[in-house]
C-alpha cells in the first residue's frame, strides 16, 4: 500500500526505545534552527528597513508586533480571527463531508469515475478564485458564501485523495477476508476505512491553507470583517504594517491548525511508529 | 451422512482456468485433476508462475475456473466455501491492528462466542510463542513474527482446509525452517487438510504426505510422489535420511524433465 504521508516513520521492527529518544532529540534540535532562522531574519528585516530601503514599502517587525498588541488589547483581532476562522473550518469540514463519500463512490464504480474524471479534472484545474464574484452574485456577502468559497477550494483534495487511497488498498487483505467469507460491511469497517484514515489526514492538512484562501478570497471580494477583509482594507490605506499583521496573523492560525492535525494524526497512526 | 469420509475435502475435476490479457486469452491451468483427503497435508511444487497459485484462488473462490469442476466437502465452489483459510506469501495483517486485535479477526469471522474469545486469543498466542507481543502492531514486528501471527488469524477462523500459497516463501532460511516446524507441529496436533504451494522442493518433502509435481505454464500434473517418512518428522534430522534425499532427487527430476529453459 502507498503511503501519502511521512512514510519515513515506517521503519522495519526495531529496539523501540533507542528509537524514541531519537526522535525527540532531533525535534528539540529542530525547534532550536527554526527558532534562530526566524530570529535572524526577523533581525535582518528589523535592520534593513529603514537603512537599505524605506520602511513604508516594507513595514518592520517591531511595528508589527506593536500593531499586533494595540488589536489584541482593544479585541479588535477576534472580530476577525473568528470570522475567517468559521469561515475556513466549516468550509473544510463540508468539504470533508462531501468529497469523502464521493471520493469512496468514485473508487467503487470504476466506470462512472472513467466517464467522470474530464469534468472532476476540469472542476478542479479551474482557478476557483475566479468563481468569487459567482458565490457574491448568489449568495451575497454572507457567511455562507465565503463557507462555499472555501468549501470550493477543499473538496476536490478530499475526493481525489480518498479515491486514491481506496484504490491503494491491497487486494491481497481483501481477498483474505473474502476467503473467510467476511460480509461487505466488516471489510469497509477492517479495511477501507482505516486504510483511508492517513489519506484523510493528509487531505485535512492541505486543505487547511486551501480553506484559508478560500476564506480570504470570500472576503477580499465582499464582507466587512475577517483577517483577509483586515489585509485589504490596510492595503486600500497603504497602511504596510495592518498588511503584514494581517498575514502574520493567518500565518499563525495555518502553523496552529497544521499542530493540531499533525497531534490527531500521532494519536490515531500510532501503529506506522516503531517506537511504543 | 454416512458417506462423508469417502468424500475428499477438496476435489478438482478436469479443471482449466486461464487469465484474459490485452493479447487474448492466456492459459494457466490444463486440464488438472487431484484430490486432497481429509487431514491429508498435499504440496504443490511447480516452477515460479507456473499457475500453482491460480489453482489455490480458484479453491478459495476468489477466480473462476474456464471449465472443469472444483468441489469443497462435495460442493461445488461458487464465491469462497465455507471453513477455508488462506494464507499468501505475504503476510497480509491489518497493520493498523494490533497482534490480538489481527488474531481475533479470524475469531470474528468464524463467529466464536464472546464467553470464549480471550481464552482461544490466549491459547494461539500461547502456540505460536507470541503472548509478550500481544499488542505489538506488525510494523513492530519482524517478518517471521508477522507470519506467526497470520498463521494465528487463519487458525482462528477454525478452517477444515488451510490453503498456503508459499506462506514462507519470502522469509530467510532459518525462518522458514522454523515456520516449517510450527506449521508441523500444529498440524501434527489437530490434523486439519493442508493444500501447500511451494517452488522449494526440500521444504515439500520435509512437509508433505504427498507431493504433486506441476510443469510450467499451463500447469499440468507431471508426478505424483507419496512421501512415506515417518512422523512426526524432525526436520533438522531429515536431511541426513537417504529416503529424504532420494524423494527430493525424484522430484528434482519430475521438474527437469519439464525444463521450459526460462525458469
Amino acid at each position: 500500500m502507498t503511503e501519502p504521508v511521512a512514510a519515513d516513520e515506517m521503519t522495519p521492527a526495531g529496539r523501540p526505545g533507542d528509537n524514541a529518544r531519537d526522535i525527540s532529540q532531533d525535534g528539540t534540535s529542530n525547534w532550536l534552527w527554526r527558532l534562530g532562522l526566524i530570529g535572524g531574519l526577523l533581525l535582518v528585516w528589523e535592520f534593513a528597513a529603514g537603512h537599505l530601503f524605506n520602511e513604508f514599502w516594507s513595514s518592520r517587525p517591531s511595528l508589527i508586533g506593536e500593531r499586533l498588541l494595540i488589536l489584541f488589547r482593544s479585541g479588535e483581532i477576534w472580530r476577525h480571527l473568528d470570522a475567517t476562522v468559521t469561515e475556513a473550518l466549516l468550509g473544510l469540514l463540508l468539504g470533508a463531508l462531501v468529497g469523502t463519500p464521493i471520493g469512496m463512490a468514485l473508487a467503487r464504480y470504476r466506470r462512472a469515475a472513467d466517464i467522470l474524471d474530464p469534468l472532476v479534472m476540469g472542476l478542479y484545474g479551474l482557478p476557483r478564485v475566479a468563481l468569487a464574484p459567482m458565490f457574491i452574485l448568489w449568495f451575497g456577502i454572507s457567511l455562507f458564501a465565503k463557507i462555499m468559497m472555501s468549501f470550493s477550494m477543499v473538496v476536490f483534495v478530499f475526493i481525489l485523495n480518498v479515491t486514491e487511497g481506496i484504490r491503494a488498498i491491497d487486494s491481497d487483505m481483501v481477498d483474505l477476508m473474502r476467503t473467510m467469507r467476511a460480509p461487505k460491511s466488516y471489510i469497509l469497517r477492517k479495511v477501507t476505512i482505516p486504510s483511508i484514515v492517513p489519506w484523510l489526514l493528509a487531505s485535512f492538512r492541505i486543505g487547511i491553507g486551501l480553506s484559508l484562501v478560500g476564506a480570504v478570497v470570500g472576503e477580499l471580494i465582499g464582507a466587512n470583517r475577517g483577517l483577509g477583509w483586515y489585509v485589504l482594507r490596510a492595503g486600500g490605506q497603504l497602511d504596510t504594517t495592518g498588511v503584514f499583521t494581517g498575514l502574520l496573523v493567518l500565518m499563525l492560525v495555518a502553523m496552529i491548525a497544521n499542530q493540531i492535525i499533525s497531534r490527531i494524526e500521532r494519536k490515531i497512526l500510532h501503529w506506522r511508529v516503531t517506537a511504543r | 451422512m454416512t458417506d462423508t469420509a469417502e468424500i475428499p475435502r477438496i476435489r478438482l475435476d478436469k479443471v482449466s482456468l486461464a487469465y484474459a490479457t490485452p493479447r487474448g486469452r492466456l492459459a494457466v491451468v490444463d486440464q488438472v485433476s487431484f484430490a486432497v483427503e481429509r487431514a491429508e497435508f498435499l504440496v504443490l511444487v511447480g516452477p515460479s508462475g507456473c499457475g500453482k497459485s491460480t489453482i489455490l484462488r480458484a479453491i478459495a473462490g476468489l477466480t473462476a475456473a474456464e471449465s472443469g469442476l472444483i468441489s469443497v466437502d462435495g460442493r461445488k465452489v461458487d464465491g469462497p466455501p465455507e471453513h477455508i483459510g488462506f494464507m499468501f506469501q505475504r503476510d497480509t495483517l491489518l497493520p493498523w491492528l494490533n497482534v490480538r486485535q489481527n488474531i481475533e479477526v479470524g475469531l470474528d469471522l468464524a463467529g466464536v462466542a464472546a464467553v470464549q474469545r480471550a481464552s482461544r486469543v490466549a491459547e494461539l498466542l500461547a502456540l505460536l510463542r507470541l503472548s509478550e507481543f500481544h499488542d505489538a502492531y506488525p510494523a513492530q514486528l519482524s517478518g517471521g513474527m508477522r507470519h506467526r501471527v497470520s498463521l494465528g488469524r487463519m487458525l482462528a477462523y477454525q478452517p477444515a482446509v488451510m490453503l498456503m500459497d508459499e506462506p514462507f516463501g519470502a522469509l530467510d532460511f532459518q525462518t522458514k525452517a522454523a515456520m516449517g516446524r510450527e506449521l508441523l507441529r500444529i498440524w501434527e496436533a489437530e490434523r486439519r487438510s493442508i493444500l501447500f504451494v511451494t517452488h522449494d522442493i526440500e521444504e515439500a518433502v520435509a512437509l508433505a504426505d504427498r507431493v504433486l509435481v506441476f510443469s510450467p505454464r499451463p500447469a499440468r500434473i507431471v508426478a505424483e510422489h507419496r512421501i512415506e517418512l515417518p512422523r512426526p518428522r524432525d526436520l533438522r534430522k531429515l536431511r541426513a535420511n537417504p529416503d529424504f534425499a532420494a524423494y527430493t532427487a525424484a522430484i528434482w527430476q519430475a521438474l527437469g524433465d519439464n525444463d521450459p529453459g526460462d525458469g
